[in-house]
């Protein structure tokens, strides 16, 4: 790998790394707007000018259009790198309208942030401004402001190279270049949201969010999408228990930056009036749900006793309720309904979004592959069942039917499972824990709390350690990184994976046929 | 003097564009004789010749031709040939001339270049506004194609060539290589960036070579006479004949064809005329608006010559289009004027081109109502500057270099104008 | 006097005819992709239809397998693409350097004036346009005018008035002539 050198700081970087990701390797922040790590070069937006080394003495040039090459020197805060900072500051502004105060970008604009960073000039810009269209609404989640525009071209890369629509495209030249669609279209695909999150200034901004908060009240919290196996990378912004939004989270080996329009509501029910809140037995808020379960299931039997797996629910959730099953009742059936969350369109598009809405399968599918003799939805429906506990799975809508005499529900929502289950049981949603997912890749991926877990519901693991405890053998399950290592050991190819080790992009499972060995490393993309 | 007349030889004979007295006078008769050679032979010729690219820029052609790789590194990909014919820099109406009077001698130099370079395909790319001129390029281009000069195996040579025009609709920015390969590719005529250099990596991603109508129309001579016979010509760093345009103040308008090196005093005051009677010289613009104006005292120490120029005035030879001002003139609202060019072609694509070449123009337009301080003129000149060399094509530099000159040579003139409020009451 | 170019009535439905589409053949053998022909055929269509619309603009993507935002975006960027129509006599007057030099604003102050242009540069009686343009290399010989599709050099304010008498009167706009470097308007 050649060795480059960032204000003199020394890094070896894979050959032709862009620039600009170099130097943030090396500590170095280039401030940018038109590049971006998930689209082309477009090289228009000047910000990020450095010197570079050459023969003849420094030449100033973009880093987003350099190369990592050996002996590569390049200086990014030099006095004259700074000037030409400011310099394009002052160009970007000079047309800018003086929006900030009714802006809903404020607060995470590139133009604010840069300003105060490169610009802090007097402001000579006292001939009139251009004047664009403003406030177009230009698709179910995006309003178009040309006027605060900086004619970056993200938005018009990304349709062209990203869902291949070409519907953004900047109009007339010079100083009139004009953001905008053709007339009388709109957005039509399913990645708006993006627009509004690679926009880096007011122009292009998301209608699920616009004045609903001021980012600078929000807190992020890193999670993953639920909304289907993909399982893209998400950041939860929220203040105070409540989710405002949801945002990808960069990983190169899932969603590169990108997210569907749906995943983005896969936290939109956190605080819904359909959560269920309280442990419910026969309608009724009981204070003792654990010790009338654990009761119903010995009065049951092992023997007329289900269990069903959740594909919603964590792997820890999963791996509790087999423990509780293996501790408890032996001989119990358990059950895994793969299969499509009825009522979703289940479509895979060949960029993100997946048929399976499922955000588990692959860790119930693991987990019940090294529990064996687990049944499917067939054998569910034969089984002369008295008691059937289930996990996070809507299974009466899942089968079109009821296939047992009485059903204990553990679940985040009402449902018809929920509404037929004689005993409900409240457990946390994903942003209101720590846990993990495996998804269509089979990467293993941390979610963490974000907000306090609504009501009485606890995490899923948790109510399980609870049920386990009440039916005389605890699971161990209440903390989630025990909880993993428990399964890191149990389990073959979870073997060597570490809870805190899977960090921010999660880490692979062991291939089914060959000796364990650690995940390779993520990866840089280009 | 004695020289030869390389491109505007057939321009006074009647119906010059047409196959039959093209070839009367000579044009196609170097085809054969090029296409006999080894490519690696044609562009040895030209690098020996010094002929410097005719667009502005005054790249050795030779070299250019040279960045094209050879064939097994080329990945089975084409090669383009592209013909700058969107003169656009004001001042300069030179290849009009040529494409209008001498098509032919433009086909045949493509040929040979096409030749040199193992290329198959070219364009023409024509500015809009040349409409009429394309449609006599049309017929002349037929008439190649039917003498079998164009096309596949001209001549019986092997060798394949289509020609083809391309039209452009109104964009100053598609002179530039770049801009004018994404015209050509159907893109919005923006400049790309570099690297990687269109010789590598050009239009639809193949080494592509751009060349401007007199740097092709030269090359049918370069294979009859020969490297040296052109080094004869001109100077020792600039070498043979060019057309140079000159306007304005001046009493015989129009385009020359002279040797390099001739002074420049000789050129404005022979060739164009001398000024109107009464009047002096008051500036100079030699290379099209684009490049740095020359004061008188900076014209009598000048040839007409890429290094004498830059010596000598800070200035370039650019497309040797000459725009003569006389003491009449307002340097204030020539200026101005320029802006407004500038502003009304920028592409748009990057920052500093696309929100300074508008800002600068709002600011001359008050300086010279008389509506600005000398704070604005510092405010222009730091525009100026912030916009040279920060862009991605040259177009910046172009249109910062006219207000640094002027705002440099002719500081007082703009003094005047500006309400000498400025430390006080500004 | 009725004038057919600015009635929209005139222009016909935005599809290809037979000749138009033998013509899109042969434009796309000269280029590698579909894409290359988008501005052959603006030009094909505002030859056709005098001026570009949305329509066109979504014909042409639909022929050339381009969003219609595309051809929008080539269609803004080139000035010479009309997005609205014009006048028979179509006067574009070059205001840059050289020929403001030599008096193009005296030329255009008399065109202003002799054929009571509006706002939009169309005259009163509807037969010319008149528009400023920038730089149409012919600085050597300014000022000049392209109407329709020829240029018109070292313009007079008499010449002017001898060009609208006779196109007024109903005769053709002609040919330019050449003479001495010049390319005039053959009148009188």
């Amino acid at each position: 790998m050649p060795k480059v050198k960032i204000n003199d700081v020394e890094i070896e970087v894979p050959a032709g790394t862009n620039m600009i990701e170099a130097a943030k390797l090396a500590g170095f922040d280039i401030p940018h707007y038109c590049y971006h790590p998930h689209l082309s070069i477009a090289g228009n937006c000047r910000m990020c000018m450095c010197e570079a080394e050459t023969p003849r003495g420094p030449v100033l040039d973009i880093a987003c259009n350099m190369q990592a090459r050996e002996g590569l020197a390049i200086r990014t805060e030099s006095d004259k790198v700074k000037a030409v900072r400011k310099s394009v500051m002052e160009f970007l502004l000079v047309n800018h309208p003086l929006d900030c105060p009714i802006c809903d970008q404020s607060g995470e604009c590139r133009l604010q942030d840069y300003y105060m960073d490169h610009g802090q000039y007097d402001s000579r810009g006292i001939e009139a401004k251009v004047g664009k269209h403003k406030r177009q609404d230009i698709g179910d989640l995006i309003v178009l402001d040309a006027e605060r525009c900086v004619q970056c071209s993200r938005c018009v890369r990304f349709g062209d190279e990203v869902t291949g629509t070409g519907d953004l495209r900047l109009m007339n030249r010079g100083d009139h270049t004009e953001i905008g669609m053709f007339p009388g279209t709109r957005l039509e695909h399913d990645y708006q949201g993006n627009l509004a999150d690679i926009c880096p200034v007011g122009a292009l901004t998301n209608k699920d969010f616009r004045f609903e908060r001021r980012v600078w009240y929000l807190r992020e919290t890193d999670s993953v999408c639920t909304g289907c196996s993909t399982s893209c990378n998400t950041k939860v912004c929220h203040q105070e228990g409540e989710v405002f939004r949801t945002l990808p989270r960069r990983n190169d080996d899932v969603n590169r930056s990108w997210m569907c329009d749906p995943g983005r509501q896969c936290n939109s029910g956190v605080g819904s009036l359909d959560r269920i809140l309280r442990p419910t037995v026969d309608g009724v808020a009981v204070p003792d749900a654990f010790e009338t379960l654990a009761a119903r299931i010995k009065a049951a039997g092992a023997g007329r006793t289900g269990f069903v797996m959740g594909s919603g629910a964590s792997l820890e959730a999963n791996w509790a309720l087999l423990q509780v099953v293996k501790a408890n009742c032996p001989g119990a059936k358990v059950f895994s309904v793969a299969g499509n969350n009825a009522g979703a369109i289940a479509k895979s598009d060949g960029l993100l979004m997946d048929a399976d809405k499922n955000p588990n399968s692959a860790g119930v599918a693991l987990l019940a592959a090294w529990f064996g003799g687990i049944g499917g939805a067939e054998d569910l429906r034969a089984a002369d069942l008295s008691l059937l506990v289930v996990l996070e799975d809507d299974i009466i809508t899942r089968l079109g039917g009821n296939p047992a005499e009485a059903i204990a529900y553990f679940g985040t929502h009402n449902n018809p499972t929920a509404e037929l289950a004689s005993i409900v049981i409240p457990v946390a949603h994903v942003v209101e824990m720590d846990a993990t997912y495996v998804n269509r890749q089979e990467r293993v991926q941390r979610v963490r709390r974000a907000t306090n877990p609504q009501g009485e519901a606890v995490p899923a693991y948790q109510a399980l350690e609870k049920l386990g405890a009440a039916l005389g053998r605890a699971p161990g399950t209440s903390m989630p990184t025990a909880t993993f290592s428990a399964m890191a050991r149990a389990v073959p190819r979870m073997n060597g994976l570490d809870y805190k080790a899977l960090g921010a992009s999660g880490r692979l499972l062991a291939p089914t046929v060959q000796p364990v060995a650690p995940a390779a490393p993520v990866a840089e993309a280009k | 003097m004695d020289f030869p007349r390389i491109l505007s030889g057939n321009w006074d004979v009647p119906d010059s564009h047409l196959l039959s007295v093209a070839k009367s006078r000579g044009v196609y008769s170097q085809l054969p004789r090029a296409l006999a050679m080894a490519p690696a032979e044609i562009t040895q010729i030209v690098k020996d010749s010094g002929l410097r690219g005719r667009g502005g820029a005054g790249f050795p052609t030779g070299m250019k031709w040279s960045f094209v790789p050879p064939a097994e590194k080329r990945q089975g990909k084409s090669v383009y040939l592209l013909c700058n014919a969107d003169e656009s820099e004001p001042g300069t109406f030179k290849d009009r001339y040529c494409l209008w009077l001498d098509p032919h001698l433009l086909f045949e130099g493509m040929a040979i270049a096409s030749r040199a370079l193992d290329c198959h395909v070219g364009y023409i790319y024509l500015r809009g506004e040349f409409r009429y001129i394309a449609r006599r390029m049309e017929a002349a281009l037929a008439e190649a194609y039917a003498a079998g000069l164009l096309g596949k195996n001209i001549l019986g040579s092997g060798h394949d060539f289509d020609l083809y025009l391309h039209v452009g609709a109104g964009a100053y920015i598609c002179g530039e290589e770049t801009a004018l390969i994404s015209s050509l590719e159907g893109e919005k005529g923006q400049p790309k960036l570099k690297p990687p250099f269109p010789a590598v990596e050009g239009a639809w991603r193949s080494p592509t070579i751009v060349n401007n109508v007199e740097t092709l129309a030269v090359v049918p001579w370069l294979i009859q006479h020969g490297a040296a016979a052109y080094k004869a010509i001109g100077t020792e760093k600039s070498p043979g004949t060019k057309l140079f345009s000159v306007s304005g103040h001046v009493q015989r308008p129009g385009v020359y064809e002279i040797p390099m090196g001739i002074p420049m005093t000789q050129f404005i005051n022979e060739y164009a005329g001398g000024l109107l009677p009464g009047r002096t010289l008051k500036a100079v613009i030699p290379g099209g608006s684009s490049v740095p104006v020359m004061t008188p005292a900076e014209v009598e120490l000048c040839s007409m010559d890429y290094e004498s120029i830059s010596t000598h005035a800070g200035s370039y030879l650019g497309s040797g289009g000459f725009i003569v001002m006389d003491d009449t003139t307002d340097l204030v609202a020539a200026l101005t004027n320029l802006l407004r060019f500038y502003a009304h072609e920028s592409c748009g694509q990057c920052t500093p081109c696309r929100e300074g070449c508008g800002w600068m123009h709002q600011i001359l337009c008050r300086v010279r109502d008389g509506e600005a301080s000398e704070v604005d003129l510092g405010t222009l000149r730091d525009l100026a500057d912030n916009i040279h060399s920060k862009t991605i094509c040259f177009f910046g530099a172009s249109a910062a270099m006219p207000v640094q000159s002027f705002l440099t040579k002719f500081r007082g003139e703009f003094l005047d104008r500006v309400q000498r409020r400025g430390a006080g009451a500004a | 006097m009725s004038h057919p170019a600015k009635s929209a009535a005139s222009r016909g439905p935005r599809e290809w005819s037979p000749e138009q589409a033998a013509e899109i053949t042969k434009i796309l053998a000269r280029y590698p992709t579909k894409k290359a022909a988008v501005m052959p055929l603006l030009w094909m269509a505002q030859d056709a239809w005098d001026w570009i619309d949305l329509d066109i603009m979504r014909l042409i993507g639909r022929t050339l397998e381009l969003p219609p935002s595309h051809v929008h975006a080539v269609a803004s960027f080139y000035t010479m693409f009309k997005k609205a129509p014009t006048n028979k006599y179509f006067f574009q007057v070059c205001h840059t350097l050289s020929c403001a030099l030599v008096g193009s604003d005296r030329i255009l102050a008399h065109l202003e004036e002799r054929l009571e242009l509006d706002e939009n540069g169309d005259s009163k009686d509807g037969l010319f346009s008149v528009l400023r343009v920038e730089c149409l290399a012919s600085c050597g010989s300014g000022p000049m005018a392209q109407v329709n599709e020829h240029f018109y050099e070292r313009l007079t304010p008499e010449i002017i008035d001898e060009v609208i008498a006779a196109l007024r009167s109903g005769q053709q706009l002609p040919e330019p002539r050449r003479e001495a470097d010049q390319w005039i308007f053959p009148v009188s």
